[in-house]
């Protein structure tokens, strides 16, 4: 059957619905809907050159930022041990300095010459390693700044200086003990005193014995032990004891090595050769510190021998006086920083080191006096380094008293005031009652105060030879400076000599 | 200073010319009386006595009523007192040269010490102040007034024998001691005028020391500053002299082998060396654009050497010392050896400079 239709008619027929309108696409990728790659592959808009762009544009607010200062690296530490030798580096001479024309060196005959008082003496340079080797000096005492290191003569020091003449030389001297303690004010030359003492017994030939800081040995810095099985609440410092024989040792290896041994010593580990020298003995006790406290004392009972035992009169010479000076004192008066097994704190009046120092202060036994041989025992305070102890004050205050002839039995005597607690071990320690020895003076005090108005002129003009102070030296400005000075305390002259005021214009 | 008082009262004068009449006698006597000193004696004397005379008969009535001008009737010309009749009298029949009157008490009032002195019952009933000073008329002087006893011309006055010269001599030492009361509380000469520079505490020390210790002080810390100060002083003092670069020399002065010894001139050789003549200042709008502009500025000495420390400060932060004022003072030393980055500064500025000075033109153009 045939369609009524034609195919042309019906492919012509129009058709049943209107096709919708779209509205016209606005986005070009519904323009471009056969492309199949990304609008992103495109070419890039072309930057522009750089610099124009860069920085904030012109009047356009910036926002203030503040730089940030770069840190400069330390790179590393100094190595362990530097600074600490920087610290206490001690340098004795400035080669910038003028060589002061007309100076002296200390020396036998002019230790005792009044004439130079208020002048400088200088120290000899041979006599420098043994000084160093004492540790009497100081790194803050300002030896850096003149040319050689030199001391004002002042009046104590040459009524030390007659003492120490009068030991070594004068017969009616030999023997001689003095016992001193010496304070002052601040800068009042408390050390210096103690290194002129030093220079003159070295002059003399004397045996020096010194702690140079008290403070060292209540530190806890170096070790302790207990003494022994027997002894346990007495402790030794076997480091300090070798480190005391090794300056003891070094500074007077001319006199030590000359001084043969004079008897048995059982304490030692193994026996002594009789001709020993006392500087073999006593490097004995450096060499092995476990040792060092049985050699030391040792070495003690031969500096202090007045005979040799029997069987060594042979090599045996007599002894020298000795020179034991002791500076910081006030360390010595309290509890130490050691402590016990307990964990109580240990006194220092416990380590046996302090323990023989102190016991010299006191008169000797068995007939004799703590140096047989004659001798001064030097120790300082401190004012700078002191803890404030009162039962030290009171202490000195009645050193003081027995000096001035005010006796324990008297009501001026000093007390400590009531409820204070005082430490009676070192009430006790200084508790010097008179020797059976006539050659063996009593303890007493010197207190050192600011040097006398022509002693200052003298010190400054070495301070304007030296050509570190430019300004006429008149008796006016040194007057001036004396008074500015506290009444002549030098280490305060020493400050104002070196200080750059505006000259006075005239 | 003119003197507060006048020197020839009316008492003065008859004693000069009669010294041998009871009024000469009188002021002889208060001569030694002034040589004493008045504070605790109980007589008045001497020209302030007489100062204090005039003042009475000012404000008394009987002398100041007979001054009074004006005319007065017949009824207001009472008769005059008693003692002033009397004066009268005596004016009439015992006439002096000078016209004075010969009685000093009529004069002058009679001192109440005189009568004292003449009345013993007077002196018993006197009051307890008067006892007192006349018991105590050897009494000790405060220490401020004993100056005068050193004066040599009151030493001397004692020992004249012509009275009327010893009068003169007195009115000069005390018209003195008045002078010298006008500066009170000083015991010894003022101070000479200009007071020199050390005088004041705050400038005793150099302006450049000053200037550089302020720019070391870190977080206010003066004392420390100070401190620092004078470790640097000390190491110019002991290091060794410097071997000078000949590219960068410091300022001519002495040889090197004393600059150690005087570190203040040392150290303003160095910083006075490195320091820079000018500034750049970078200034916009001058050339129009919106460009800076650098244009040089001069310095002033005080500036130079700020920007000279601030420079050699920073230099020596790059320094390995731990210790800041070891620090600083090495940088001086490599200043005054012209190895520092402060000479490399300095260059840089001045090169600025040299190149900036055709801006200067620009600012000529502004005005």
């Amino acid at each position: 059957m045939v369609s009524s239709f034609c195919w042309s008619c019906l492919t012509r027929l129009p058709t049943a619905s209107p096709r919708p309108m779209l509205p016209p696409t606005l986005t070009a990728q519904r323009v471009a809907a056969f492309h199949t790659s990304s609008p992103l592959m495109a070419m890039p808009p072309k930057k522009k050159a750089p610099g124009q762009q860069q920085g904030p544009k012109h009047r356009t607010a910036t926002t203030f930022k503040m730089k940030k200062r770069k840190a400069t690296d330390r790179v590393r530490p100094p190595p362990v041990g530097e600074r600490r030798a920087l610290r206490k580096r001690i340098v004795l001479s400035n080669p910038n300095a003028l060589e002061v024309a007309d100076m002296q060196d200390i020396s036998a005959e002019n230790m005792v010459d009044s004439r130079l008082r208020g002048s400088i003496l200088g120290l000899p340079v041979p006599m420098l390693d043994q000084l160093r080797a004492v540790q009497a000096f100081k790194p803050k005492q300002g030896w850096s700044i003149f040319r050689r290191p030199g001391t004002v003569t002042r009046r104590e020091t040459l009524e030390l200086g007659r003492l120490i003449d009068g030991i070594s030389d004068k017969p009616e001297d030999k023997g001689k003990v003095v016992k001193r303690i010496v304070t002052g004010p601040r800068g009042t030359g408390k050390t210096v005193h103690l290194l002129q003492a030093m220079s003159m017994a070295f002059t003399k030939e004397w045996v020096v014995v010194t702690v140079p800081e008290c403070q060292d040995l209540v530190l806890a810095n170096t070790s302790y032990a207990p003494l022994s099985e027997k002894n346990p609440n007495v402790y030794v410092q076997n480091q300090a004891t070798a480190a005391l024989l090794s300056r003891t040792v070094t500074a007077n290896q001319k006199v030590l090595s000359k001084l043969k041994v004079s008897r048995e010593h059982p304490a030692l580990k193994s026996p002594l050769k009789r001709d020993t020298t006392l500087e073999a003995l006593a490097n004995l006790g450096i060499q092995d510190p476990a040792s060092a406290w049985p050699v030391f004392q040792a070495l003690w009972t031969e500096l202090t021998a007045t005979s040799p035992a029997p069987g060594f009169e042979k090599d045996f010479a007599s002894r020298p006086p000795m020179l034991v000076a002791v500076d910081g004192l006030a360390h010595w008066m309290k509890e130490t920083k050691y402590r016990t097994a307990k964990y109580e704190l240990i006194h220092a009046h416990d380590l046996v080191f302090v323990q023989h120092f102190l016991s010299l202060l006191k008169p000797g036994n068995n007939q004799q006096s703590v140096l047989p041989n004659g001798g001064i025992l030097l120790y300082a305070t401190s004012a700078s380094n002191s803890p404030s102890i009162y039962s030290l004050d009171v202490a000195l205050e009645r050193v003081a008293a027995r000096q001035n002839r005010v006796y324990p039995s008297s009501p001026d005597y000093p007390m400590p005031t009531a409820f204070s607690h005082p430490d009676e071990r070192v009430l006790a320690a200084f508790e010097s009652p008179k020797s059976s020895v006539p050659t063996e003076g009593t303890l007493t005090l010197q207190t050192l105060a600011g040097i006398s108005r022509e002693e200052a002129r003298g010190f400054m003009e070495y301070f304007a030879r030296s050509g570190l102070l430019r300004q006429q030296v008149s008796e006016e400005w040194v007057n001036e400076k004396w008074t500015l000075a506290g009444g002549g305390v030098i280490g305060e002259l020493e400050k104002l000599g070196r200080r750059l005021t505006v000259p006075v214009q005239v | 200073m003119p003197p507060r008082l006048n020197l020839f009262t009316a008492r003065a004068v008859p004693a000069l010319c009669q010294p041998s009449t009871a009024a000469a006698r009188r002021s002889i006597a208060t001569i030694w009386n002034a040589n004493r000193p008045s504070t605790t004696n109980g007589v008045k004397s001497g020209l302030s006595a007489s100062a204090q005379m005039t003042k009475r008969w000012n404000s008394s009535g009987s002398d100041g009523k007979e001054k009074s001008e004006g005319f007065k009737g017949p009824t207001e010309d009472p008769l005059p007192h008693v003692s002033e009749e009397a004066a009268e009298v005596s004016k009439i029949m015992d006439k002096r040269c000078d016209g004075g009157v010969s009685s000093p008490e009529l004069e002058q009032g009679t001192p109440i010490s005189e009568i004292l002195q003449r009345d013993k019952n007077a002196q018993k009933h006197a009051p307890k102040v008067m006892q007192d000073q006349m018991k105590n008329q050897s009494g000790k002087r405060s220490f401020s007034t004993s100056a005068r006893r050193m004066q040599p011309e009151l030493e001397k006055s004692a020992d004249f024998d012509d009275a009327s010269a010893a009068l003169v001599a007195n009115m000069v030492s005390q018209v003195n001691a008045q002078a010298a009361e006008l500066h009170p509380g000083l015991k010894f000469d003022a101070p000479s005028k200009p007071l020199g520079k050390t005088d004041n505490f705050r400038s005793r020390y150099d302006g450049l020391l000053e200037q550089l210790t302020k720019q070391l002080m870190r977080d206010g810390k003066l004392s420390r500053a100070y401190k620092d100060m004078s470790f640097i002083l000390d190491h110019l003092r002991t290091s060794p002299p410097p071997n000078r670069n000949p590219r960068r020399p410091l300022l001519p002065g002495p040889p090197n082998a004393q600059l150690p010894l005087n570190p203040l001139l040392y150290l303003t050789l160095i910083i006075d060396s490195v320091a820079p003549l000018v500034k750049i200042r970078q200034q916009k709008g001058i050339a129009g654009g919106g460009a800076a502009v650098q244009i040089p500025v001069p310095l002033a000495l005080r500036q130079r050497r700020r920007t000279a420390i601030r420079w050699i400060i920073d230099a020596s932060d790059k320094r390995r010392d731990s210790n800041f004022a070891m620090r600083v003072a090495q940088e001086l030393v490599s200043v005054a050896e012209g190895r520092s980055g402060a000479w490399d500064r300095r260059e840089m500025v001045h090169k600025l400079g040299v190149a900036g000075r055709s801006n200067l033109g620009y600012l000529m153009n502004r005005r």
